[in-house]
């Protein structure tokens, strides 16, 4: 009686342990051929599963793209939370910056799977919304002074400009079609940022 | 076949018909590459070779007789995108004043986006391993660098090498169809709203201009 519960445990553990594998196996396919999205065969094969296990946990290849998106954006929020919010205008950029291109550098191929493959699926696209919102957040967060100083329709204009501006796909351009390093994609990004802020008066002086 | 070509060996047709026989093909070429951009506009998806015919008014197997496969006929549209592009750009001259080359440059880069933003990400999710395709990327890109180069050349100037690169690529980037997309799809802004953010934003990136102000 008292066995009972803990082989049910043990099977769902290793049934969610087989999906988080197969979401693992998705990610690294679509990494090495973003922006194609792998294949059920290609993702069985990599996972060391049947094509059968992986639509048992998952209706479609759709679900698993979701799953998989919604497991990076996990990481991307436990891996660059935001800091640096506190010091001055230069070193607030430069937070902001690095933070930006660390997680661009290590997203940057399944980002664009992503932007690229989104389709007509509103929960992909609901990803992609919700991913840049929360890039917005951070903007408004790290520049509250600046923006603090500016009318409610220059600020919002600035704010989607910064977003735009500080996006995935702007690293993937600098780095991969201008050749930039990762130092010299910095140096744009500041420079860009530094222009398009208004002065707060109080570090002006 | 169409009615006229039935029956007419190559040899014996005369220059006459040899000639409408190609225009009629050129013809059908053209609609279906207008087919599979039309399609690409309508939905966000990779149109088949089934509804691309069926668009287009042909069968399947004409639009094989006129393209290999569907990379070469993805090849063709781009170039036709590309080449309408060029000569919109080129209709637009780069003087003026600041205010009004900014004006003139993001509404010809607005006009563009709205039009070929569905062929660029077709173009970029189906690039693959196909040089073809990733030629003509880096190609569009450059255009859009020269362009920028060329329209703020006044400005650019004033710079040095390095800030100067760095001016150019962020003005790239803004100016980029993601962007485009971004500004219409998910912050919903009309055309003209969308085209004041790329204003404000590129005279914010922009040096002061000595000559004209």
């Amino acid at each position: 009686m008292t066995v009972r519960p803990m082989k049910v445990d043990g099977r769902r553990l290793r049934s969610e342990r087989t999906k988080q594998l197969i979401i693992e196996a998705y990610l690294a396919l679509a990494q090495d051929l973003s922006p194609r999205v792998p294949t059920a065969a290609e993702i069985a094969a990599r996972a060391g599963y049947s094509v059968r296990s992986i639509f048992e946990r998952f209706p479609d290849i759709l679900a698993l793209q979701v799953a998989a998106v919604d497991y990076c954006f996990a990481q991307v929020s436990a891996l660059a939370p935001p800091r640096g919010a506190e010091g001055d205008r230069a070193s607030r950029i430069e937070a902001h910056v690095r933070t930006r291109a660390q997680t661009c550098e290590r997203w940057v191929r399944l980002w664009h799977s992503l932007v690229v493959n989104q389709g007509d699926s509103p929960e992909l696209k609901a990803r992609v919304r919700s991913a840049r919102d929360s890039v917005t957040e951070r903007i408004e967060l790290m520049f509250a002074p600046e923006f603090a100083t500016m009318p409610h329709d220059e600020r919002r204009r600035t704010l989607i400009v910064l977003e735009a501006l500080t996006d995935v796909e702007s690293w993937e351009r600098m780095r991969e079609y201008f050749g930039l390093s990762v130092d010299e994609a910095c140096a744009v990004w500041i420079q860009t940022i530094d222009r398009l802020l208004p002065r707060n008066p109080d570090e002006a002086a | 076949m169409t009615a006229a070509g039935e029956g007419v060996p190559a040899a014996s047709a005369t220059p006459g018909l040899k000639d409408g026989r190609r225009l009629r093909s050129a013809r059908t070429r053209q609609l279906i590459v207008d087919a599979y951009l039309a399609l690409l506009r309508e939905r966000p998806q990779i149109p088949t070779a089934a509804s691309i015919a069926q668009r287009a008014g042909y069968s399947v197997r004409s639009v094989f007789e006129r393209f290999p496969d569907l990379h070469a006929l993805r090849v063709a549209a781009t170039d036709e995108a590309l080449l309408k592009a060029s000569a919109q750009v080129a209709a637009r001259p780069a003087n003026g004043t600041r205010r009004e080359r900014i004006h003139a440059h993001v509404q010809m880069r607005g006009h563009i986006c709205e039009e070929w933003l569905p062929l660029w990400r077709a173009l970029n999710a189906n690039q693959g391993d196909s040089p073809d395709l990733k030629a003509r990327i880096r190609l569009v890109r450059e255009m859009v660098v020269r362009r920028i180069e060329e329209i703020y050349a006044p400005e650019l100037a004033t710079l040095e090498p390095c800030e100067r690169r760095q001016t150019v690529l962020a003005i790239e980037a803004l100016v980029d169809f993601e962007s485009w997309a971004r500004l219409r799809g998910q912050f919903e802004l009309s055309f003209e709203q969308a085209c004041a953010v790329w204003v404000h934003a590129i005279d914010r990136l922009l040096p002061k201009t000595s000559a004209d102000c």
